[in-house]
């Protein structure tokens, strides 16, 4: 069990003109799953293999229970990794692969045995030891790779996007069974990907990166429903969050939000926090759900309506996606409604939104305001 | 029946293929059945009727070749020669590959192009500095000088061919070794080549054959009789014997019997490793 810290840590490559991760700083709590999510090529991978001792460290520190192991080797930091193309020995048998590690670490025979068999049990891989991974299928190669990691029995788990290779329905079972090992095992992990289902579903924690840097951390429906910026709004939600040019402005005595030729009351827990930033232009955000093609019966919600025309109608099963274009502006607008929707395209309507719902962003930084 | 006619161009498309690879086959296997066959007959046979079958086969003649002249001791020779030269050159170069392939250093550019540049160049051309060099190191006219001469005109090539090969083997899998716990030797011997194993044998039967068969070299460097290898041996027949040309043809089937059981067993791993794309 171990408590991993990273702190102000920077990666530049020769050459580089731009560093690849700057300034990077984050504490993954003991039997913590932290998931680093980001767009490919963000540098998530980098500082994993960074706290992994694959990769040398520019600058800043990477710390296990306090002790900062910049120049320890990578085999004597105790950390196992899972990689996205898992990484099995293509000569070796299943239980060879699963043994590999702990036969370097000089554990006797006897005990790597009953370490390898133990690990075969927990992953359903008992039946498979004797195959070469060849032989085996897209999840149970993820099996053995994340079964390699187990038997190590490391204070530090690190996946490199381990189920990036694997199908749809795969990768929803293996992530359930990935949750339900880390719950039993309960070793400290860090997680690397840029698919926001993963990162949404199996982190206590995420820390989303974008362009070498830490853009927010948190819990995940914390960032999701309070996003630090309009990269992160984007980013975090599919379909993601709508955008659209504004102005808040005091009218009456009350604030409003002037977009796509409306003006939307903003109720008062919101125009309070607005601050320096009425009479200014804004960036308007409103998630793909708060938008509703009736507003909802019942519901306490201070309701705007928006004039609108259908574009396209996307029904996937369970729910459908509505393209809007806004009568005045033409901004189109992404809604999630109900599947039982009649709604066809060129059709017009007064799409209702959520006012509570709003997000606002600061044009010049792209930063929340609220 | 609408695939009938297609078939009928896809054959006749076929034809000048079967064409051409038949001749290849009839030019260079013509020969060598010729040989094969005048190494059963004894030299008055072959003049009598030089393209005749052998009636009656002359087995003896190999039991001769073998027994009454110094065959026993350059098959030894080159034995000896050969098997040393390619375990080093195969440990060696596969060594250098992996380094090329694995690490990026300085003068990492410099040192492929300075090993790869050993290709380019011809034999004929190193021949003389390297007689004036044994002579200075005390290794000319013996076997390790020329199995060291072996060594180095034949490690561009297996640098060449075995780079390219470990070049393709993922990068996690070694990173996955160190996370294991495995030094960088290690992590060559236990993971490199297992997994380069069939590139590796590529370069074994390709440097096999061409040093078995070698002649410049070791006709220039090596003077005493005991010392020679097959290829010289073969050439030894035509002087003492004022070209007993049956018997060099039996002393040169003895020689190529090794490369044919060679081929024989990894042709096919050798041609896959030639061909192997990405390990996955």
């Amino acid at each position: 069990m171990a408590v991993v810290t990273v702190d102000k840590l920077c990666k530049r490559y020769a050459g580089g003109a731009t560093p690849a991760v700057s300034d990077v700083s984050f504490t993954v709590a003991d039997r913590e799953f932290m998931v680093l999510l980001g767009p490919s090529g963000c540098g998530k991978s980098t500082v994993l293999r960074m706290i992994a001792g694959l990769e040398p460290i520019t600058s800043g520190t990477v710390s296990i229970d306090g002790r900062v192991v910049n120049q320890v080797p990578a085999k004597l930091r105790d950390i196992a990794m899972v990689f996205q193309s898992y990484a099995l020995y293509p000569h070796m048998t299943v239980y060879e692969n699963l043994a590999f590690g702990l036969r370097r670490r000089n554990v006797d025979q006897a005990e790597v045995a009953r370490r390898v068999h133990l690990a075969a049990k927990k992953l359903g891989l008992a039946e498979l030891l004797k195959r070469k991974p060849h032989a085996l299928s897209g999840g149970q190669r993820q099996r053995v790779a994340l079964g390699r990691a187990i038997v190590r029995d490391p204070k530090v788990f690190l996946f490199d996007e381990p189920l990036s290779n694997l199908d749809a329905a795969l990768r929803v079972t293996t992530r359930n069974e990935l949750i339900k090992q880390q719950h039993e095992i309960g070793t400290t992990s860090i997680y690397v990907t840029h698919d926001q289902v993963e990162a949404m579903t199996m982190g206590h924690c995420i820390c989303i990166m974008n362009q070498g840097k830490v853009v927010q951390m948190g819990r995940p429906l914390e960032v999701y429903r309070n996003p630090a910026d309009t990269f992160v709004a984007k980013f975090l939600g599919n379909p993601p969050m709508n955008l659209l040019q504004g102005r808040v402005e005091a009218e009456d005595g009350r604030v409003v939000a002037r977009f796509a030729g409306s003006a939307v009351a903003l109720p008062k827990r919101t125009a309070s926090a607005l601050g320096r930033h009425v009479g200014r232009d804004v960036i308007v955000g409103i998630r793909p759900e708060d938008l509703y093609e009736t507003a909802p019966a019942g519901s306490a919600a201070e309701i705007a309506r928006l004039p609108a025309r259908v574009v396209a109608v996307e029904p996937l099963g369970a729910e459908t996606l509505l393209l809007v274009a806004l009568d005045v502006s033409n901004d189109e607008l992404i809604a999630r409604i109900g599947r039982e929707t009649a709604l066809k395209s060129g059709r017009c309507l007064d799409i209702a939104l959520d006012t509570a719902a709003i997000h606002l962003f600061d044009p010049a930084t792209t930063k929340a305001i609220v | 029946m609408a695939t009938q006619p297609r078939f009928g161009t896809e054959q006749l498309r076929r034809v000048p293929l079967v064409l051409f690879v038949l001749l290849y086959t009839v030019i260079t296997g013509g020969p060598f059945l010729w040989v094969a066959t005048m190494s059963l007959r004894t030299t008055a046979e072959i003049f009598k009727a030089p393209y005749g079958f052998p009636s009656p086969v002359h087995w003896e003649k190999f039991v001769d070749a073998w027994t009454k002249s110094n065959y026993g001791t350059y098959f030894w020779n080159s034995t000896f020669v050969v098997v040393t030269a390619v375990a080093l050159v195969t440990v060696i170069g596969a060594m250098a590959a992996h380094c090329l392939a694995r690490y990026s250093f300085r003068g990492n550019r410099l040192v492929r192009f300075l090993i790869l540049s050993g290709l380019i160049l011809p034999p004929q051309l190193l021949i003389l500095a390297l007689f004036q060099i044994l002579l200075d190191i005390n290794l000319y006219n013996t076997l390790p000088g020329l199995i060291l001469v072996y060594v180095a005109t034949h490690i561009a090539m297996t640098v060449y061919i075995l780079e390219g090969f470990f070049a393709q083997i993922p990068q996690d899998l070694f990173d996955a070794a160190r996370m294991d716990g495995y030094s960088d030797f290690e992590i060559f011997w236990r993971v490199t080549m297992p997994i380069g194993a069939p590139a590796i044998f590529t370069t074994v039967t390709l440097n096999f054959i061409i040093l078995w068969n070698e002649f410049l070299f070791a006709v220039v460097l090596l003077t005493d009789d005991e010392k020679r290898t097959l290829p010289l041996g073969i050439m030894h027949f035509t002087g003492s014997h004022q070209l007993d040309v049956g018997m060099v043809a039996t002393g040169l089937m003895i020689a190529i019997l090794p490369i044919i059981v060679i081929y024989a067993f990894f042709s096919e791993t050798m041609i896959k490793g030639m061909t192997a794309g990405a390990v996955r």
